[in-house]
């Protein structure tokens, strides 16, 4: 089935292609402050990188070093400490500092887990309903979008507190389904899909139906295909929220076990005060930066598209 | 021609499946939405510590918020001067980058990379690396800048009246990627002709700026807008992480107390989990009242 042209309204450039601006000639130094600002976003980046790069003895210098003099591996992982004996200028790194299984690698283990199973399952229910919404004439369905979308101007904190009840009741705090089944529902992605389902026309479905298609079935094979440019921007979203996701895993999680990568950190910083430890610390951070960097480099298209389609086409 | 009992018979079987797809949804938006909802604003009324079963108390907690809680006075003072200058400073430099990185080239493309970043990377990360710049030592990488000026090192996460200016540096710096991405967009959908007819008609390119992009990019300046301040209201991890102190969540002084973490405080630390709902409530108003100003909502529902 020919699904391109249909694609067409989020695959096409959210505008036509811009010539250059009026006064562009000009706009060298007009710009000449925003490069100098560029630089100000690349410093604490570096900084980080090096500071993860600098050993133990380097990192508290006067003046600090602006390429690591020494080069090391150690603060992820440092051969020379022992728990028994004190080494000089050896701590522990960052792969040493939790009494978990694998150290530092539980917590991105179980940072893969949570995000890949509340986008994949937020996505498929929120499709659902969108389909439903859009293309089914149930009755009450005004009603349930207008609930749902009422829902966005809540701000999520405010049901953080019962939230927090619910879960000590069912016995799911310290556990997947904490993180994972309270954050399937999505009312800003079901809003999203519905959007874009509106631009598909209802024909396709008709079409389906006559050959005698189930709802699940047309659901599966011919919706979601479709959706696919919005899954993706969606999913960008998601995957993003709930890799640096803190407030509510914070509250959740009790055990070591359990943490996801930003309440490791955070703990990583209230166990360990003092500048000799901001070696492991950085190594963290790079760690929990790295993979949301990589993705959005990646997919960097399909997220400004949504970004701007979100936000501006609503 | 099938019989009116078969044609109704066939709706119930349609729509019956319709509300089972539609079920996962709302099963799990009612159960962990709209019912935590409704529990926290019962839950505002009441006094109770998570152990035992919670007390009504009317209007004690809003009462001793509004009028008693010093804290809470400080930290919503504290909130709104964050808000404000955050927002305000955030969405000129967003427009700024926009107007100085629009075009298609990769200069262009770079410069929005880079602004973009922060958005993208790990906020924890980010935080404890703010922590680690502005750490009071010599070496710290700011103590080490002043140190080029001559300055001497400065304790800047310990003197109150440097709180909320870092903590409004850190959101700017983090922020204003977002916005330019924003105002790039609405940018391009500015048709060219505008400018040529202005140009023509002898406008300046102040005048340009200031009578046509200006005007029309008033929709995307409501959004960055509305969307910075509910954003703002929210902050949490930058208190948490670079200003808490042993026993304190706020920084020193409570110089950087604000809603969220005073809910946070009072909600997981203290264990009031009532007075906790009702600090979520205001927050609640606030950020409705906010949301209202935005027009999506409305938009969106003119579209079903």
């Amino acid at each position: 089935m020919a699904t391109a042209p249909l694609t067409a309204p989020v695959t096409a450039p959210p505008a036509a292609p811009r010539r250059p601006r009026s006064g562009a000639r000009r706009g060298g130094l007009l710009r000449l402050p925003f490069y100098l600002l560029s630089l100000t976003m690349i410093a604490p980046f570096y900084w980080m990188l090096i500071t993860v790069f600098k050993p133990v003895t380097e990192i508290d210098r006067q003046p600090p070093s602006f390429v690591p003099e020494h080069p090391t591996l150690n603060n992820f992982h440092d051969p020379g400490y022992s728990p028994t004996q004190v080494n000089p200028g050896h701590l522990q790194g960052l792969f040493q500092r939790f009494q978990v299984d694998f150290g530092f690698g539980r917590f991105m283990f179980n940072s893969l887990v949570i995000t890949v199973a509340i986008t994949v399952g937020s996505l498929l229910i929120a499709s659902l309903a969108a389909y439903v919404i859009t293309k089914h004439r149930v009755p009450g369905r005004r009603l349930i979008f207008l609930m749902i979308v009422a829902s966005m101007m809540v701000p999520w904190q405010t049901t953080l507190v019962p939230t927090y009840v619910i879960m000590r009741n069912l016995g799911w705090l310290d556990t997947y389904q904490g993180y994972i089944v309270p954050a399937l529902a999505k009312a800003f992605v079901l809003f999203f899909l519905v959007q874009f389902l509106h631009s598909i026309p209802d024909e396709l479905i008709q079409a389906a139906r006559v050959d005698g298609a189930g709802e699940w079935r047309i659901w599966w094979r011919i919706v979601l295909p479709l959706l696919r440019p919005a899954l993706a921007a969606m999913s960008i979203f998601i995957v993003l929220a709930e890799w640096n996701n803190f407030l509510w895993p914070l509250i959740l999680v009790q055990s070591d076990e359990m943490a996801n990568i930003p309440v490791a950190l955070a703990r990583l910083n209230s166990y360990f005060v003092g500048a000799q430890h901001q070696g492991a610390i950085m190594a963290g951070g790079l760690l929990a930066s790295l993979p949301s960097i990589v993705f959005f480099l990646a997919f960097q298209r399909y997220f400004t598209r949504g970004i701007v389609l979100s936000g501006l086409k609503g | 021609m099938a019989t009116p009992a078969a044609v109704s018979r066939h709706r119930w079987r349609r729509h019956g499946t319709s509300y089972l797809m539609l079920l996962p949804f709302l099963a799990l938006f009612a159960g962990f939405l709209v019912w935590p909802l409704a529990n926290s604003l019962y839950l505002s009324f009441t006094k109770f510590d998570g152990v035992t079963a919670p007390q009504f108390a009317g209007l004690e907690n809003f009462r001793r918020l509004l009028f008693d809680d010093d804290r809470f006075r400080h930290a919503l003072g504290n909130t709104f001067l964050y808000v404000v200058a955050s927002v305000g400073i955030g969405t000129l430099l967003s427009l700024g980058l926009a107007l100085a990185f629009s075009g298609p080239g990769w200069p262009h493309r770079v410069m929005r990379t880079v602004f973009f970043l922060p958005s993208v990377t790990s906020s924890i990360a980010l935080m404890l690396l703010w922590k680690w710049i502005f750490n009071p030592g010599d070496f710290g990488l700011a103590n080490t800048v002043v140190g080029w000026f001559g300055g001497r090192a400065v304790e800047w996460l310990a003197t109150p009246g440097l709180t909320i200016p870092i903590l409004v540096l850190m959101s700017v710096w983090g922020g204003m990627g977002y916005g330019m991405v924003l105002y790039v967009a609405g940018l391009g959908s500015i048709p060219q002709e505008y400018y040529e007819a202005a140009r023509i008609d002898g406008a300046t390119p102040w005048q340009q700026f200031r009578r046509v992009t200006l005007p029309l990019l008033r929709p995307v300046t409501t959004y960055v807008v509305v969307t910075g301040l509910i954003g703002a209201f929210q902050v949490f991890e930058a208190v948490y992480i670079v200003f808490r102190g042993t026993n304190n969540i706020g920084g020193v002084l409570d110089s950087g107390l604000m809603i969220v973490p005073y809910l946070y405080d009072q909600g997981f630390t203290h264990f009031k989990l009532g007075y906790a709902s009702a600090i979520a409530w205001v927050l609640f108003l606030i950020i409705f009242a906010l949301s209202m100003v935005n027009l999506r909502i409305g938009r969106a529902l003119k579209e079903l």
